[in-house]
């Protein structure tokens, strides 16, 4: 049968469909909503025997975990631990990588050359690396800096490579026909068309960023919310690792956000896109 | 035929491609000559290679043989001297309207403030003045074409090489956009190359239109457009216009008659 609902009754059903929870407060209440319900349902189920406490723990006990140590400093200090780390992996790795990676497109030739190597280096997986990588630069907070670095490079600089490859050869053309040199064509034309895909990758850079901090931690170390994690589940406190998790997660989530704000203020001019959608 | 000294003149130039199956020959020995604040409308069927020898004279290819000569003197391309216009308006999307007018003077690094000053001018002359700050993609595609040629009229060149720029906008804004080239160009004095699909433009913009046989390129006939018109829509009532039109459709062997 054909579609022959009217336009307006069709604006209507797709006005009551978005609802009127459909703005950011109302998004906002049923997202805390799901949340509450989630450990509402998980206590419950704790008390009344249905899951066992001793393997997942108990949102009562997490959170009087979570407060103790809140109270105490030992979760700030931990969590600016692995923070540190973290985001120091992430900005040495992205900015070396990204240049290394826009670098490439200065010659097709070296380009060529690299590119097996590069995609090596890649499969491999860096979290292979770790043991050896505690083996070269110790315990401390150089290892897990360094096993960031080296989970953050290769994508950033393959990221970048990609993006400079793809940069619109038109407008590089339109520069050449001004007189414009190889350098001008690269800041004017190259590196700003590769920006909406380096801050794509800031964004995965991020997460890589704490596995590589997290991973770090687990082989050794004295701090950080891998430690906690790992000492806490050999011990079966299962409390004490959701603690170090949901830190984790939150920290990730607001580093996500930061990265959203970073991204507004480089490129203003990709903002006006992002908000439409096409409604079906 | 008046003897006035060519402007640029296109001397036996070959080109060929690499293809799947062998080399292609786009240009084989193609020669005109353009002269001084001329108007000249290039034609001929698809893919005869009308942008090659954009891209040559652009110097963003080499010819494999031939020359180029400009005011009599031997010239590698016309590199930095020509304002290149293609189909997409090819405006920078993180880049202002200001921004992107200004880009030219930018690589030729004229002074910032002096920059700026010239290209607000050339806004208001366009009627954009209060777009400066917009970005390309906030604006329509009439108004982002029109960026385009301030863009390229404010580096002064001394051939504008138009390859069909409006041929992605509708009627209405390319009619008026052909008159807003028009006035620009005898405004500032420009020489015009114009490659275009487009009989009727090109009969209504051009002094003269050449026509290419098709691949490999040569030069099929020139015809000199005399028509007067002080715009490209009053070109159009010209009583010659429809003759013009039908004589360069007969060349590109266009069937403008049923077949009997």
């Amino acid at each position: 049968m054909p579609d022959t609902v009217p336009m307006a009754k069709r604006r209507a059903l797709r006005r009551k469909q978005g609802s009127r929870f459909d703005t950011p407060l109302g998004r906002a209440v049923l997202q805390s909503l799901a949340v509450l319900v989630f450990f509402a349902l998980w206590e419950f189920g704790v008390r009344l025997g249905w899951i066992s406490a001793f393997l997942v723990g108990a949102p009562s006990g997490i959170f009087a975990y979570a407060a103790k140590i809140i109270a105490s400093g030992e979760l700030i200090s931990d969590t600016w631990y692995t923070f540190f780390e973290a985001i120091l992996g992430f900005i040495i790795g992205t900015i070396f990588g990204s240049l290394l990676g826009l670098a490439l497109w200065y010659s097709v030739f070296v380009a060529r050359l690299v590119e097996p190597f590069i995609v090596a280096i890649n499969s491999v997986p860096k979290i292979a690396l770790a043991p050896i990588v505690v083996l070269w630069f110790g315990t401390g907070l150089i290892s897990k800096v360094a096993l960031s670095v080296s989970l953050t490079a290769i994508v950033a600089l393959i990221a970048a490579y990609q993006a400079a490859k793809d940069a619109d050869p038109d407008l590089q053309s339109l520069l050449v026909s001004m007189g414009a040199d190889k350098h001008q064509v690269f800041f004017k034309a190259v590196v700003p068309s590769t920006l909406p895909s380096m801050i794509a990758t800031f964004r995965i850079n991020i997460g890589f960023g704490l596995v590589g901090a997290v991973v770090g931690e687990f082989i050794s170390s004295q701090h950080g919310l891998g430690h906690m994690i790992y000492t806490a589940s050999s011990l079966y406190d299962l409390n004490t690792v959701w603690v170090g998790l949901f830190t984790l997660m939150i920290m990730g989530f607001v580093l996500y956000y930061v990265i959203e704000i970073i991204e507004r203020t480089i490129l203003p001019w990709k903002q006006a896109s992002t908000v439409q959608q096409v409604q079906v | 035929m008046q003897i006035t000294p060519a402007q640029l003149s296109v001397r036996n130039v070959r080109k060929s491609f690499a293809g799947k199956a062998g080399d292609v020959c786009v240009l084989d020995d193609l020669s005109f000559d353009i002269k001084e604040r001329d108007f000249v409308s290039i034609i001929g069927p698809s893919g005869c290679g009308k942008t090659t020898i954009f891209n040559i004279i652009a110097g963003l290819l080499e010819p494999d043989s031939g020359s180029l000569q400009f005011r009599g003197e031997e010239v590698e391309s016309l590199r930095g001297r020509v304002g290149y216009m293609m189909q997409k308006d090819l405006l920078f999307p993180w880049r202002t309207v200001l921004g992107n007018v200004l880009l030219g003077l930018e690589t030729r690094g004229v002074d910032r403030a002096e920059a700026e000053d010239k290209a607000r001018e050339y806004l208001k002359d366009f009627g954009l003045a209060g777009f400066e700050n917009a970005y390309p993609k906030t604006l329509s595609g009439g108004m982002r074409q029109r960026v385009a040629l301030i863009r390229t009229l404010i580096m002064d060149p001394d051939i504008l090489l138009l390859d069909e720029p409006f041929s992605a906008l509708d009627y209405q804004t390319r009619l008026y956009l052909e008159g807003v080239l028009k006035d620009a160009v005898e405004t500032y004095h420009k020489t015009v190359i114009l490659v275009t699909h487009d009989i009727d433009e090109a009969v209504a913009l051009s002094k003269r239109v050449v026509v290419l046989s098709g691949r490999p390129a040569r030069v099929k006939i020139v015809h000199d457009i005399e028509i007067d018109a002080p715009s490209p829509i009053a070109a159009r009532s010209d009583n010659r216009f429809s003759g013009y039109f039908h004589a360069l459709c007969a060349e590109l062997d266009i069937q403008t008659e049923k077949t009997s």
